[in-house]
């Protein structure tokens, strides 16, 4: 039996998150904490050293949570590798120590590196297993084209390389997890990748997938929806391997920010709910990293079955609203921005929690974090204010 | 005026249905029938203007702003040798922009600038990791009264509100109006740093500046 976090909780953190995925009420208001990026802040660590070594990481991470904890979600993001960091976020990133200050934040350079043929090299692939790999091959050809660790790599050795990065991620994970559980806490994901729809925009770039969206609609839904079953395959078998039955995707692109409701429900929705539906099957539950404004998206999102799904929201939706919209038919999650948390009060963020406390939380179904990853440079005291609203005005 | 109404609709149906393989022969085409350059570069304005309301009504997203962008800039290119300085322009006039120190994101920032150039501003791209002196030189040399500066990311912050002291510094804040926009944004940041407005998106952007400039 894992300890209880606070001394009025009636519940561990893994009830109290299994009751919000049902959109019902715990005993209080859980929080999660994406404190990656700011961990080695906090402790003074130079991040290209936090970012090189599991080791040091483990460490940094256990201070921060000593310093400012308990939260009730462990949120695990860190790569165990540059490379595995990219083979799941299809994006070409910059590390400090390695090609950015030391001290730096990770950053992604828009580059393009799919072309149009390759929507037809995925759709005409006929091969023995496509059906269940074919999300991991297509990965595999786009990262030597873009990764900064892989240049010149054969599809063998690049494959290899790969999974020996991904097996020593989940030996890594399993033995990390293990000291957050202990300390009461639930693991929030046990695989995590980009959406083929979201990758085939950041690999195309903003301007060609606009181009395409115009030329070639019919084929970015097809080939999007040809990936659906491989990503559906690969979640499950690592989230399993993992012992985390919740799989994170990430929707950067997917958003009213950058596609209309139609694209979206005509190209994106369709491998969406096949992935979704998938996970739903397997007793895994999908958590919706969903970047931008979501709300005309919302409506079409009510077709995924109910009370199974997190809708992870940064705070470019109107929370509120999608409250309204949504909140009974999906746990929502969020979304302390990332403004506040640096340059806000405590009060700011006091009164900002309390509200969504409130009103999203009203009912339950609702996860109290910031609003996508919390930044380097937040206030500590921001961060503490945030863990303890749920303290002081989460409990129904 | 345009003078060859059917050329013009064709043009203007290329235009809309964002057929950029095709709008150079439909620009080409209606060059030929007769349309001054300054002619041709209002028709185009006008077609962006089009774009921002049907952008503002909720009617087009970002890939019709990307495509518009992307005309406006393929067939400005071609007409733009053909006009001489101020010659049937409008000025809005002149608008600094950039990305500060740190981030090195590109995207809305340049689409912004594409939407700027055909609402009649004169842009001065700095691109990106651009140091607090950078903008405040390009200030200085061009006379701008409008400074932006684009963010992702939340270390960009400091340079941001740094940006904004150097202006006071320089004796240039009453002069120059500042606007921010970018992910990692807010209006609560804008307040905080001083910055005059701030927005998510690139039409609403360019209706600040536009107000800014007094149109």
């Amino acid at each position: 039996m894992k300890k209880k976090l606070y001394d009025k909780d009636l519940m561990t953190a893994d009830e109290r998150l299994d009751k919000v995925i049902r959109c019902e009420k715990p005993d209080r208001v859980p929080v999660s904490m994406m404190i990656y990026y700011y961990a080695p802040y906090h402790t003074g660590t130079s991040m290209g050293e936090y970012l090189r070594s599991p080791e040091i990481y483990k460490q940094v991470m256990h201070r921060v949570y000593n310093d400012l904890g308990p939260w009730d979600i462990y949120y695990n993001i860190n790569p165990y590798s540059r490379l595995v960091y990219t083979f799941v976020m299809m994006m070409r990133s910059l590390w400090p120590g390695v090609d950015l200050p030391l001290d730096d934040v990770v950053q992604t350079e828009e580059i393009e590196y799919m072309k149009t043929e390759d929507y037809d090299k995925i759709l005409n692939d006929t091969s023995w297993g496509a059906k269940y790999w074919g999300d991991f091959t297509f990965r595999l050809k786009m990262l030597s084209r873009f990764s900064l660790d892989v240049e010149g790599y054969s599809l063998p050795r690049l494959s290899l390389k790969v999974l020996t990065g991904l097996l020593s991620q989940t030996v890594f994970w399993r033995s990390d997890f293990k000291w957050w559980e202990k300390q009461g806490l639930v693991v929030q994901i046990g695989y995590q990748a980009e959406m083929p729809f979201d990758t085939f925009s950041q690999g195309r770039n903003v301007i060609n997938f606009s181009k395409d969206l115009f030329n070639i609609p019919d084929k970015i839904g097809r080939a999007a929806t040809k990936l659906a079953d491989g990503y559906a395959t690969a979640s499950i078998l690592t989230a399993k391997l993992m012992g985390v039955p919740r799989v994170q995707l990430y929707l950067h692109r997917t958003s009213n920010s950058f596609i209309s409701p139609r694209h979206f429900e005509n190209l994106a929705f369709p491998s969406m709910e096949i992935i979704i539906n998938r996970l739903i099957d397997a007793g895994i539950t999908p958590i919706l990293h969903c970047d931008g404004d979501w709300l005309k998206n919302l409506k079409i999102m009510r077709r995924l079955p109910a009370k199974k799904c997190i809708l992870q929201l940064d705070g470019m939706t109107d929370i509120f609203r999608a409250k309204e919209e949504i909140g009974d038919h999906m746990c929502i999650f969020g979304d302390v921005s990332a403004s506040r948390l640096v340059m806000g009060s405590t009060q700011e963020v006091d009164e900002y929690c309390h509200r969504l406390i409130e009103e999203v939380g009203k009912g339950g179904g609702f996860i109290l974090a910031g609003g996508c990853e919390i930044p380097a440079n937040s206030r500590p005291e921001n961060l503490k204010t945030l863990i303890n609203s749920v303290y002081k005005y989460g409990y129904y | 005026m345009v003078n060859d109404k059917d050329a013009f609709d064709s043009f203007q149906e290329k235009f809309f249905s964002f057929h950029l393989d095709t709008i150079t022969k439909e620009a080409e085409r209606l060059l030929d029938s007769g349309c001054s350059p300054q002619d041709f570069l209002r028709a185009c304005q006008q077609c962006m203007e089009e774009v921002g309301k049907k952008f503002e009504a909720g009617d087009y997203y970002l890939p019709e702003l990307v495509m518009a962008g992307e005309i406006f800039k393929q067939v400005s290119s071609m007409i733009r040798p053909l006009l001489k300085f101020g010659d049937g322009q409008r000025n809005m006039g002149t608008i600094v922009v950039g990305t500060p120190k740190g981030d090195i994101h590109a995207l809305g920032k340049d689409i912004f600038c594409i939407l700027a150039e055909a609402a009649g501003f004169t842009v001065h791209n700095l691109g990106e990791d651009v140091p607090p002196d950078g903008f405040i030189d390009k200030v200085k040399t061009t006379g701008a009264t409008i400074l932006g500066m684009s963010a992702l990311i939340t270390t960009a912050y400091p340079y941001m509100a740094q940006v904004i002291e150097l202006l006071k510094e320089n004796g240039l804040r009453e002069g120059v109006k500042v606007i921010i926009g970018g992910g990692a944004t807010s209006k609560d940041l804008a307040e905080k740093i001083g910055a005059d407005a701030q927005t998510w998106d690139g039409y609403e952007g360019i209706r600040i500046i536009q107000s800014f400039a007094g149109a």
